[in-house]
């Protein structure tokens, strides 16, 4: 293993160096790394919180708002094409079920089902023309998540831990806060850290689980306790480092001794920043938390979706506090039975009032709160689903998959609030320009942009590719920088 | 090359005015070179394509770029000019000289030549290292001090370059610090005491040598190189992808792995039979799980099995299906990285993109799927036998046959035209299946449906027809009851006067599936007729009655029953297919059985060719029919086969998922590898790049699926093709040296790395080819060399010059992988299980496997598994991993894995320290330890020696008693697997 590998390999505490080493540029290695001296350009933005909503979330229903839809509702609907949808023909149009209101100085409409936002808008853009190579669950989610429709690629948050390395030793870079009732499509597969080195895959967390970090600490046994642990490890250094004394050059058997003393200094930091009894009841209540506990129900319900999403929310906050670089969040489930995701085929009313009211509380609150600690500047938040809804029904109350128009939002992190980027045609079915859709590519470009990285440098090479998240494509959405 | 031409055409151009401007030679390649990737017919950049002469004059969004004999108002060359132009978009800017070429041409005229388009660069030179010639090289010779180093071949090579860098080998190392390098090499456990005191004690000085075959003979050796094997092959026990479903047939590859690598197979035989077992040899125990490899990847379920023809989506899933195969096939054994060539030719290496699409044709004919086959070879042998006495048989009795029939004459030909239109009358059946009656909890509620005339009727025979459900791929026999009765009347409600015409209630009935059920009413008159059901035919959890259609038939043959009402007991009404009015609808489903003509038919012609036979004739079909008959009998009593996940054409179609039944689909090159954008079709054949080696097929009929894998399996063993042994040596070197001599042990093209030692790799390739393409022998040369058995540790000469010892003057330290790690500490535990083969371990709970199975890791107690067995039996999930293996960087079998990149982060160390898996073994080491010696520093030598393969020393020891003093034995073992020499071996 040569000098560069090595640092590779052991990632999480080494910050910047993957970049450095991408840059092919050991002399800067070999002064002490600092973040922004490997940079490709000074970043605006250090963290990233990515809010996945599993399933499909609607976004004629929520952000992307078409009076032609409210006129025609109930009437045939024509797009004077023929339309090959996922599971059904297409239905009448069908206007959202609840009514829409302009909010902020943006003016920006919002949907009653997300309207806690409305006090967020101007510091968020919005981004309606997204579309996805995939009418599929799994790859189109796999595609939001890894910009690819394959398994086996690397996430975002994999991404930017090996290109930016870490903030702090003492948490993961990357954490995942998965839905309580369980995966969306693929699994952990949307976290994994694919071709690279393991240390940059998701870490997961389940604040309201027994383990909420597993491993963390020992299970259940009758013979690991606090004291026997401590003595235990001195004792492992000692053996190692004897160990080690004997073999001189190997630079690994040094970084598995200093693993452990991370290790110890996650087992002191997690719990504090899980803990969340010394928030004040008003951040709490802000957050939509009446209590830190409640029980995971196998549906949807609004106070379950409000405790859940807005815990996540929380969590994220002060995982972001503590040095964690990339925070993302999940609401939904897998496809099973009763709903658990935002997959409305059957009926939108039942699923997107309670999954849109518990994801726009938390998000809303999220945003307010990382404003008033002055973190929102160098914080971006990301929105996203893996594809939109149809403007028309199916059955009579649900809507099928739309892969061909979709809405991402992002704020923070100097992200333009206020705009609105790249419209949906009168339904929402299609881009209003469908020669210049937005792909996940764009948004990625645009994060790493932020984040001080040119897309199209962060690489690995693998079985014979210079990987990137943007794969050939991607530019950077300069309409929605500030 | 483009650059070249250009080079020389800066003098040349300056007077050029006429139309025979020499475009293909100056002007194509400076499009080609600078434009053609983005502005092409099927990507258009700003609607803009050079890709020939009339979508160039068409120009793009922003109007016009060429007006022809006006440079000036032509504004391709605006884009182009300036100190920073706006095109090209990537890459350096055009060069003056090329400027100047363009504004020429366009000066003279822009001629371009009728019919030619510019098209990407396609990378034709083939004088890269990797396809060149395998020839053997021959052994350096040495100053005579290094060749007294020389242990096998292998180690000359090596110190021929180590002399050139004032280098040589490192000291041997003692035999104990050998045996756990070997053992965890070849067989991936640890040495027991026993066995290290048995080789540090041998006088024998052939001793290691006899160590190297013990081992190279022992099972465990294939379980733990098959895992090797299966990193590469990206073997998995779900599906991948959304819903991740679970793969319980794939094991039967995994085992054939192991086996082949124990009985150490040719390795062409190897290969071959991964792709193509199935053709060579399809009654073997072999031949079809071995194309397990083909399919390890993984399967899109909602792609395949939910989405419809109609979607794009389907032709994407397919697209992407094959071309994992394709990549897994021609990376594992060639190492090239073909599938760069789905959007584009390749970049680097000479693969066109349509040589890339002939690869997806030559798996257009498989699927992923169960397929059937004899894990016993008795058995397999058994069949194959029958099955060819069955032909035999068969074509024997067909011949008499066909003779008898050409006595038949012009009667026989009429009658057989007649039936073979009877055959073809409609099979199947419209939207309307017929009648389903509520669902029941219980067989025993009777249900039951009656038709009302309108006046009384006479009847001769009436006619049931079964159900036939093939919406939910049910099929004939639907909702026929096991027992029923028919009963005729004259009072609608069946009260007083009735007579029973039928009464099959005291005994199951035999579904009739697609035969008629024929009943005879003698003439009788009746008003009413009614059919009840008295036990009803079960279905998952519940139980129902549901018939296809009844005729009544009149003494003219007439169905009357087509004038009646139906009324039923209740009725599931959901039209068009279920209703109660579709049982006198005529539309219910036709098949042979069910057709009366037919049956006609058939019984003259029967009566016929009976009279055309003679009595011996008779007689020998008699025989023969009773002999296939006998064979038939044999055959259903051998024992039943087992089902492997494997490369399949045959399979029971599940929703949209159907099998190709062997005939391959269509593939076409598409455009930048978009479905929508289909170019044309193409042929089977594999790549252009090897001389003497050509990639077109020589097949007898393309069309012939089996036969397209046989060949691209033959071309990847052909002797000639000098990758695939380069390839395979390198990669057993990687796994015993820890670093491959080309490090890119997946790409030999141009973006992988060159060979530290190339001769080196010609010598290992050509001796593995030529001499018996054995695994064990290449493992004997590799491990017996002084290079091998070499100290891992470090010395300052060595550091400066070759810091990363890529030229091998020490043993590289081995960080053992998730695999080695989790079977060592089962091993000193005392509990390891060492049954091979069969289903794979769940090392989690399954819940709610029927729809998006959950993979519970954490719900899993090792403590108080059955066994716990080598890793190699894990059941491998794709969507959630192990995380306790994944912490260890064992394989994503979701990716394609020629190399794991080993990490070493705080989250590891939280595993080890923390795993429910290693607090049990810890657990169970000590209580194994305790019952095997007395007291605690006995223990704790005993522990020590175990799991490290040494006696602790003296401060060692003092550590370990502390801990042990204040904290038990189970703590001191939990700390010995923590410590960094129970991770890295030396």
């Amino acid at each position: 293993m040569d000098r560069r590998e090595f640092l590779m390999s052991a990632g999480g505490g080494l910050g910047g160096i993957a970049l450095a080493s991408l840059l092919e540029n050991d002399q800067l290695l070999a002064a002490a790394p600092t973040t922004t001296q490997t940079l490709h350009h000074p970043p605006r933005a250090k963290r990233v919180i990515q809010l996945y909503m599993s399933g499909a979330a609607s976004q004629c229903d929520t952000f992307d708002y078409k009076p032609e839809l409210i006129k025609e509702n109930g009437n045939a609907w024509d797009p004077g094409e023929q339309v090959q949808l996922f599971q059904s023909s297409p239905g009448k149009t069908m206007q959202a079920p609840w009514k829409w209101k302009q909010y902020g100085e943006s003016g920006k409409w919002l949907n009653e089902c997300v309207a806690p936002l409305g006090d967020c808008v101007d510091d968020m853009a919005f981004v309606h023309n997204m579309v996805s190579k995939s009418n599929v669950h799994g790859p189109a989610t796999f595609m939001q998540a890894t910009g690819f429709i394959l398994p086996g690629f690397p996430g975002m948050g994999a991404w930017i831990s090996y290109g930016l390395g870490s903030l702090t030793d003492n948490l993961p870079t990357f954490v995942v806060l998965p839905d309580p009732r369980g995966f969306a499509p693929n699994g952990a597969a949307n976290w994994s850290a694919g071709f690279l080195p393991a240390s940059n895959q998701g870490t997961m967390i389940r604040p309201n689980s027994e383990t909420p970090i597993s491993n963390l600490f020992p299970p259940k046994n009758d013979f690991i306790t606090r004291q026997s642990d401590r003595d235990v490890l001195a004792a492992l250094k000692q053996l190692n480092q004897r160990h080690e004394q004997e073999r001189a050059g190997d630079s690994r058997l040094n970084a598995r001794i200093q693993s452990y003393e991370l290790a110890a200094k996650m087992q002191l930091q997690a719990p504090q920043v899980l803990d969340l009894s010394n928030e004040t009841k008003s951040t709490l209540n802000m957050y939509g938390l009446n209590s830190t506990d409640f029980e995971v129900q196998e549906g949807i319900s609004e106070a379950a979706e409000i405790a859940y999403f807005g815990r996540n929310c929380l969590v994220a906050r002060r995982l972001l506090e503590q040095g964690v670089r990339f925070v993302q969040i999940w609401s939904g489930a897998d496809n099973g039975h009763p709903r658990r995701n935002w997959d409305s085929h059957e009926d939108i009313k039942r699923d997107h009032w309670p999954l849109g009211r518990g994801m726009s509380i938390g998000a809303s609150a999220l945003i307010k709160d990382l404003k008033q600690r002055g973190m929102l500047d160098d914080t971006i938040i990301l929105w996203t689903t893996e594809f939109g809804r149809m403007p028309c029904s199916q059955g009579s109350k649900g809507r099928d998959h739309n892969p061909f128009v979709f809405t991402n939002w992002l704020s923070g992190g100097g992200i333009k609030g206020g705009t609105t980027y790249g419209e949906s045609d009168q339904w929402s079915f299609k881009p209003a320009d469908p020669a210049n859709p937005t792909m996940c590519y764009d948004v990625h470009a645009t994060i790493l942009h932020q984040l001080g990285i040119d897309h199209e440098k962060l690489t690995f090479r693998h079985n014979g590719i210079d990987r990137r998240l943007t794969d050939v494509h991607g530019h950077v959405i300069k309409d929605i920088i500030s | 090359m483009p650059l070249f031409l250009v080079m020389f055409c800066v003098h040349s151009v300056t007077t050029a005015s006429t139309a025979d401007f020499p475009f293909e030679k100056q002007v194509a390649p400076i499009l080609q070179k600078h434009c053609i990737e983005c502005h092409n017919d099927s990507t258009r950049d700003g609607g803009l394509s050079l890709e020939s002469q009339s979508s160039t004059l068409k120009g793009g969004e922003s109007g016009n770029v060429l007006v022809a004999g006006k440079p000036d108002e032509s504004s391709l060359l605006d884009y182009v000019i300036g100190p920073e132009p706006e095109m090209p978009k990537k890459g350096k800017p055009l060069s003056k000289a090329e400027i100047e070429t363009l504004k020429q041409w366009i000066k003279a005229g822009a001629p371009w030549p009728e019919g030619t388009r510019i098209r990407e660069a396609q990378l034709s030179q083939t004088d890269w290292w990797s396809f060149q010639p395998l020839q053997q090289p021959a052994v350096p010779s040495l100053s005579a001090e290094n060749q007294k180093l020389v242990h096998t071949p292998v180690d000359a090579f090596l110190l021929a370059k180590l002399q050139e860098k004032k280098l040589s080998f490192s000291p041997v190392v003692d035999r104990r610090t050998l045996i756990r390098r070997l053992y965890f090499d070849l067989i991936g456990l640890p040495p027991s005491p026993a066995e290290i005191s048995i080789f540090v004690n041998d006088p024998n000085p052939r001793a290691y040598e006899r160590l190297v075959d013990q081992l190279l003979a022992s099972p465990r050796y294939g379980e733990r190189w098959a895992r090797h094997w299966l990193d590469i092959v990206h073997y998995g026990d779900t599906h991948g992808y959304d819903k991740d479903k679970l793969r319980e047939n794939a094991w039967p590859y995994r085992d054939y792995v192991i086996r082949a690598l124990n009985e150490d197979k040719p390795y062409s035989e190897f290969i071959q039979e991964q792709l193509a077992g199935d053709v060579i040899k399809p009654y073997s125990t072999d031949g079809i799980p071995a194309t397990g490899f083909v399919v390890a990847g993984p399967f899109d379920w909602v792609g395949q099995i939910e989405i419809n023809e109609k979607l794009i989506e389907k032709k994407i899933t397919r697209n992407l299906d094959r071309d994992d195969m394709v990549a897994t096939v021609m990376n594992t054994t060639v190492s090239l990285t073909v599938q760069c060539a789905r959007c584009h030719n390749h970049k680097f290496d000479p693969i066109a993109q349509e040589d890339y699409y002939s690869l997806q044709a030559v798996f257009a004919g498989i699927d992923r799927a169960e397929r059937e086959y004899d894990p016993d070879p008795q058995t397999a042998d058994r069949r194959k036998q029958l099955l060819a006495a069955q032909t035999t048989t068969q074509r024997e009795y067909q011949k008499l046959v066909d003779l008898i029939k050409t006595r038949g004459g012009k009667t026989l030909t009429t009658l057989d035209t007649k039936i073979a239109q009877a055959l073809k009358v409609k099979q199947g059946q419209g939207d309307k299946y017929g009648y389903h009656s509520r669902i029941e909890k219980t067989d025993k509620t009777p249900k039951w449906v009656q038709l009302n005339f309108k006046q009384p009727v006479t009847a001769d025979q009436i006619t049931l027809y079964a159900a036939y459900d093939d919406f939910n791929n049910i099929g004939a026999g639907f909702g026929f009851p096991r027992r029923f009765k028919l009963e005729i009347s004259d009072t609608a409600n069946f009260k007083t006067s009735k007579t029973l015409i039928a009464d099959q209630t005291q005994a199951n009935f035999p579904n009739p599936l697609t035969r008629l059920v024929k009943f005879d009413l003698k003439g009788q008159s009746f008003q009413y007729l009614r059919m009840t059901a008295t036990k009803l035919t079960p279905r998952s959890n519940d139980f129902m009655f549901a018939l296809g259609e009844i005729k009544v038939l009149n003494s003219e043959g007439k169905n009357l029953a087509t004038q009646a009402t139906v009324t039923t007991l209740d009725s599931i009404e959901a039209p068009p297919r279920w209703s109660r009015k579709n049982v006198i609808d005529g539309d219910y489903y036709q098949s042979p059985d069910s057709n009366t003509d037919l049956a006609q038919l058939q019984s003259k012609r029967n009566q016929l060719i009976a009279s055309l036979t003679t009595p011996e004739e008779k007689n020998t079909l008699l025989q023969r029919s009773l002999k296939l008959k006998q064979i038939k009998k044999n055959l259903n009593q051998l024992p039943a086969r087992h089902k492997v996940f494997a490369a399949a054409t045959h399979f029971s179609r599940q929703g949209n998922f159907k099998p190709t039944e062997g005939e391959p689909r269509p593939v076409f090159l598409l455009s930048r590898g978009s479905e929508k954008a289909p170019m044309k079709e193409v042929q089977p054949a594999t790549l252009n790049l090897i001389k003497g080696l050509p990639g077109k097929f020589q097949l007898e009929d393309a069309n012939n699926e089996g036969a397209r894998r046989l060949a691209l399996a033959q071309w990847i063993t052909r002797r000639e093709n000098p990758l695939t042994w380069r390839s395979i040596v390198n990669r057993v070197w990687q796994y015993h040296f820890g670093k491959a001599i080309v490090d890119t042990p997946n790409d030999f093209g141009k973006m992988g790395s060159l060979p530290t030692h190339p001769e080196l790799l010609d010598y290992l390739a050509s001796r593995f080819r030529d001499e018996g393409q054995s695994l064990k022998k290449l493992h004997r040369m590799l491990v017996l060399s002084t290079a091998y058995q070499q100290s891992s540790r470090s010395h300052e000469q060595g550091n400066l010059i070759d810091g990363d010892n890529r030229l091998l003057w020490r043993m590289n330290r081995r960080k053992l992988e998730a695999e080695a790690i989790r079977d060592a500490a089962l091993q000193v535990s005392g509990k390891l299980d060492l049954t091979m083969y069969g289903p794979g371990d769940r090392l989690f709970v399954l819940e709610k496997p029927q729809h998006s199975p959950h993979y519970l890791y954490e719900k899993f107690d090792p403590a108080k598994a059955k066994s716990l067995r080598r890793s190699i039996y894990r059941f491998v999930v794709r969507s959630v991993p192990d995380p306790f293996m994944e912490s260890l960087d064992c394989a994503d079998p979701s990716q394609i894995t020629p190399k794991r990149i080993p990490t070493l982060t705080a989250l590891q160390a939280l595993s080890l320290l923390n795993d429910q898996f290693m607090v049990s073994m810890s657990e169970f080491y000590a209580q194994k330890v305790q019952t095997e010696a007395a007291d605690l520093p006995a223990q704790i030598k005993l522990a020590f020696e175990t799991a490290l393969g040494r006696t602790p020393n003296a401060a060692e020891l003092q550590i370990l008693q502390s801990i042990g003093k204040q904290h038990g034995m189970k703590n001191v073992c939990r700390l010995i697997f923590n410590s960094n020499e129970f991770i890295f071996i030396d």
